[in-house]
């Protein structure tokens, strides 16, 4: 039934600040961006995951985390500080299982990095 | 209410710069804020200021985030009230199209006085009357633009006592009198 791929979208208030955070910050690659739309997807270093963005006059920000592997969290979470991100909370530890560290778009958006600590 | 009176109403509710830009953009631009803002080229906060009116009138609805399913869904929809509006907007831009004096409607009052004229209320009391809430002193310059355009005639009568008389020009006449019976038709 499912082909590989998979997309979250997101509502956000300007797709240039989005596409600023999410490359400069993240390191992710544009996809597509069509600014008379407001719209934009860029890919993420997973094959098929994109995340969507388009401009909205009212944006909620989402509680709901859309969480990124990463293979050192502390290094992760330090080089990302280097760049102005701002974390919620340290480290967040649940023993032999996951680290996670979570953070948020220029919206609000909910996001988190992950280091499985065990193989799934 | 009156045909008449539900004509000149809706003439009156679809004036303003942007009532009638917003209305008929709004689905080509998928009913999504940032294109409307782009192919409208509007200020954010007038856009937002006039939607929030279309809203209070009920003729579009404004989706809330949780009952958007998705980021590239509308935010904004046209209601049953907001289609009809939106149908007698694209007979008035198709009666200023043939005029080509510009957008009237864009003024407030414009558009309702020639159609109060195509309904043969000729003398200012009279305007006036079937106007109401217009003030004296915006129909009174509504009426020296209208004239100073050519789009109407100002005719002196003497009976019952002296006063000026309006009437549709020949270059209005025609145009504005298929736009009432264009608006007469959506009742």
């Amino acid at each position: 039934m499912f082909v590989p791929g998979f997309t979250v979208w997101y509502s956000v208030k300007s797709i240039e600040r989005t596409l600023a955070f999410y490359t400069e910050k993240l390191g992710f690659e544009v996809l597509f961006h069509n600014p008379e739309w407001g719209m934009a997807m860029v890919k993420t270093n997973t094959e098929g995951c994109v995340i969507g963005f388009s401009e909205a006059e009212t944006v909620e920000p989402s509680t709901s985390s859309t969480v990124f592997d990463v293979a050192d969290i502390e290094d992760a979470v330090s080089k990302l500080k280097r760049l102005d991100v701002s974390f919620s909370g340290e480290i967040e530890v649940i023993d032999d299982f996951v680290k996670l560290a979570t953070f948020a778009d220029p919206d609000g958006h909910s996001l988190m990095l992950s280091e499985q600590l065990t193989e799934l | 209410m009156s045909k008449e009176q539900f004509v000149l109403q809706l003439a009156q509710r679809l004036s303003g710069r942007w009532t009638i830009p917003i209305l008929l953009s709004l689905e080509n631009s998928g009913g999504r804020f940032t294109p409307l803002q782009r192919q409208l080229d509007i200020a954010p906060a007038r856009l937002s200021d006039n939607l929030k009116q279309l809203s209070d009138a009920e003729l579009i609805h404004h989706l809330t985030p949780l009952e958007r399913r998705h980021p590239l869904l509308p935010e904004y929809k046209l209601t049953e009230k907001g289609k009809l509006y939106r149908e007698a907007a694209q007979a008035i831009r198709s009666s200023e199209a043939r005029i080509g004096h510009g957008a009237l409607s864009a003024k407030a009052w414009n558009v309702p006085v020639l159609v109060a004229l195509n309904y043969q209320h000729g003398r200012f009391q009279e305007i006036r009357r079937v106007l109401q809430p217009v003030t004296p002193r915006i129909l009174s310059a509504r009426l020296d633009e209208l004239h100073g355009e050519e789009l109407i005639v100002r005719e002196i009568a003497d009976q019952p006592r002296p006063s000026f008389v309006y009437e549709l020009s020949s270059l209005s006449a025609k145009p504005i009198e298929t736009l009432t019976a264009d608006l007469s038709s959506l009742v």
